[in-house]
């Protein structure tokens, strides 16, 4: 099943629409643990093609236009239910994704429910973001370099973002209902640290979808596990 | 409404991309962006549109004798290879109905700076002239109609002329199939001010960065009539300069001069004044985004020289001046509105009744809507009101829909 990109796995299908499994924190939480929290670390090799997003061929211009950066895209990483007793949220923030050499950037921004992203313009040409998903539809309208817009995302799930002037340039959105995510590095590093002792089902997300699930066990001592995850 | 194999075959080559094993994962997904082999050094993409739209019997839409911008369906094919970071090729294959497949772009492409501010295109290529012929339609047009100066078809014939101002005037308001006494016997449709239904061949050369650049081009057609295979030994001159100062706006002027009469009419009345075979225009087109609204326009000032043969004589060249402009309003992020407003004017001659406009004056109000079902499937509805003055239909109200998809 894909919703807004995305898709999950099996028994959060019913889960509506725009949920991802962080909207499962919300209605099947595990018993909450009383051991030592624990951190979960580890790392995400991707092996399929990093290519940049490719504009259309472009047939109709006069030239070949601006050269682009390739960008990183990386993956994110979080618990498929989030522990019981997690409810607290910490308070919602404030981030960025930029817009330069017609790439948003970051590629992908995680984000917990109630943050507000700005969408600075830092090209020369105009740029107009916006986005179908059903978790958040909106339109900034066409705005230029060193203008900002901003968009509270209230709730989770995740948002294609894209440009009506430059049909290459797209990025996601993940909202997140708990704060147990973490998006790799260059390197493909992750972690994520204040885990409480329980078994949690690990979620692999990349470009659009769930690439694999694992199971994971935070023991009541506490402590670091390791995962490792391929993506092809 | 001829419907033939080849738009199928098209279409199915679209499909069958929609599976094939790029690196961008399509084959369990609709595509939204182009597909990519060898590490985006061969990129793909497509766009079928459908459109189904009122009976014109004034012909006010067509492209061609057979061919409504209205009623018609089509794909298209569009291949970059990259053979290096300087060098690509690109090809465009567009199939449709009534017509059939027609290879619409093909050349290549030289990139000899790092820094971009040098491209020469060498081949069939886009058109330097205006800025409508270069949207890559149907997806960068908010309507469905085209501009009348990039579509209506005129009176005027590359092959055949009129040997009086008379035979001349029988024809206004008729450019769909036009039959004159010099030249090529068969009825054919006339031409359109500028043709965006194809394109020329020949050789194109942009300077600049994109806040200000030129460009331009030496091709073996002419604006009304661009050609792969030269028919008149003379080619045309092309340019055109834009300025952007700030990104929410631009504007641009084009000229063009180029021989437009084929050698067979001039093999047909050798004793025509050798010449009056050139066509000569003139454009400005402006821009300006801000917000929700995107505004532009272009006007062109345009003359046909045609050879003066018999009396009543054709003496001065056959101007005419077209412009439009059009509007476009996002109202939510899946919707937008849509305005286009046109005017075609035209000069006169002087007949055995007396003086008149060569060509039946013309004008067109189109506005619709387009409704975004997901990224690359748009849904457009427009109405198109259609006057002119003199013809056999004077005035025509037309409404279409069309649904078209891209990647």
């Amino acid at each position: 099943m894909q919703m807004d990109g995305t898709r999950f796995p099996g028994f959060l299908r019913p889960a509506a629409a725009a949920a991802i499994p962080a909207v499962a924190f919300w209605l099947a939480c595990s018993p909450l643990s009383a051991g030592a929290d624990g951190a979960i670390r580890g790392t995400v090799e991707i092996r399929r093609s990093q290519s940049a997003t490719a504009a259309r061929p472009a047939s109709a211009g006069l030239g070949a236009g601006p050269r682009r950066p390739v960008e990183f895209r990386p993956a994110v990483v979080y618990l498929d239910k989030a522990p019981g007793g997690a409810f607290e949220l910490p308070r919602p923030g404030r981030a960025a994704m930029d817009q330069r050499d017609q790439t948003f950037v970051p590629h992908v921004l995680a984000i917990t429910v109630g943050t507000i992203v700005d969408f600075p313009n830092s090209d020369l040409t105009f740029h107009n973001v916006f986005s179908l998903s059903k978790t958040k539809a909106f339109d900034l309208g066409r705005y230029s370099r060193g203008k900002s817009k901003a968009v509270r995302f209230d709730r989770p799930g995740v948002v294609q973002v894209f440009c009506d002037i430059h049909s290459h340039m797209s990025a996601y959105v993940l909202v997140f209902a708990h704060s147990f995510f973490a998006v790799t590095d260059q390197a493909g590093a992750f972690a994520i640290a204040g885990v409480p002792p329980g078994s949690y089902t690990l979620a692999v997300w990349h470009e659009g979808e769930v690439r694999e699930t694992r199971t994971v066990t935070i023991p009541d001592s506490g402590g670091t596990v390791e995962a490792a995850f391929v993506i092809r | 409404m001829r419907l033939g194999p080849c738009p199928f075959a098209v279409a199915g080559l679209v499909a069958g991309l929609l599976l094939a094993p790029g690196d961008v994962a399509v084959a369990q997904h609709w595509p939204t962006e182009p597909v990519t082999f060898a590490g985006g050094r061969l990129l793909i993409g497509g766009d079928a549109s459908v459109t189904f739209g009122s009976e014109d019997p004034g012909w006010f839409t067509y492209t061609d004798y057979e061919t409504s911008a209205i009623r018609r369906v089509r794909a298209g094919v569009t291949v970059e290879a990259r053979a290096s970071d300087r060098v690509s090729f690109l090809t465009e294959i567009r199939a449709e109905t009534g017509v059939g497949v027609i290879p619409y772009a093909w050349y290549v492409r030289v990139s000899p700076l790092a820094s971009g501010l040098v491209d020469v295109q060498a081949g069939r290529i886009p058109p330097v002239f205006g800025t409508f012929a270069r949207r890559s339609y149907p997806q960068d047009n908010p309507l469905i109609g085209s501009p009348q100066t990039y579509q209506y078809l005129t009176s005027v014939r590359p092959d055949a002329v009129p040997a009086t101002a008379d035979d001349l005037l029988k024809m206004k308001g008729r450019g769909w199939l036009v039959k004159y006494p010099v030249g090529d016997p068969e009825p054919h449709n006339g031409v359109p001010t500028a043709a965006a239904e194809r394109w020329d061949t020949g050789v194109q050369l942009r300077i600049g960065p994109p806040a200000l650049e030129g460009a331009m081009s030496y091709t073996v057609g002419s604006l009304s009539d661009p050609r792969v295979r030269d028919d008149n030994q003379g080619g045309q001159v092309a340019a055109r300069v834009a300025w952007h100062p700030v990104p929410a706006f631009s504007i641009g002027v084009s000229a063009a001069r180029g021989v437009f009469i084929a050698d067979s009419v001039k093999q047909a009345r050798p004793d025509a004044r050798q010449g009056d075979d050139h066509q000569r225009a003139f454009g400005v087109d402006a821009e300006s985004s801000w917000g929700r609204w995107l505004i532009r326009g272009e006007y062109v000032v345009n003359s046909w020289a045609i050879p003066p043969l018999d009396a009543p004589r054709i003496v001065d060249p056959l101007g005419s001046h077209s412009g439009y402009a059009e509007a476009r309003i996002r109202l939510h992020p899946r919707l937008y509105a849509a305005v286009r407003g046109d005017v075609m004017r035209f000069t006169t001659v002087e007949g055995s009744s007396g003086v008149e406009t060569w060509e039946a004056d013309v004008s067109r109000l189109e506005y619709g809507v387009g409704i975004t079902i997901r990224r690359g499937l748009l849904l457009k509805a427009s109405v198109l009101s259609n006057w002119r003055d003199g013809g056999r239909v004077q005035r025509s109200h037309l409404g279409a829909v069309q649904a078209l998809f891209w990647f």
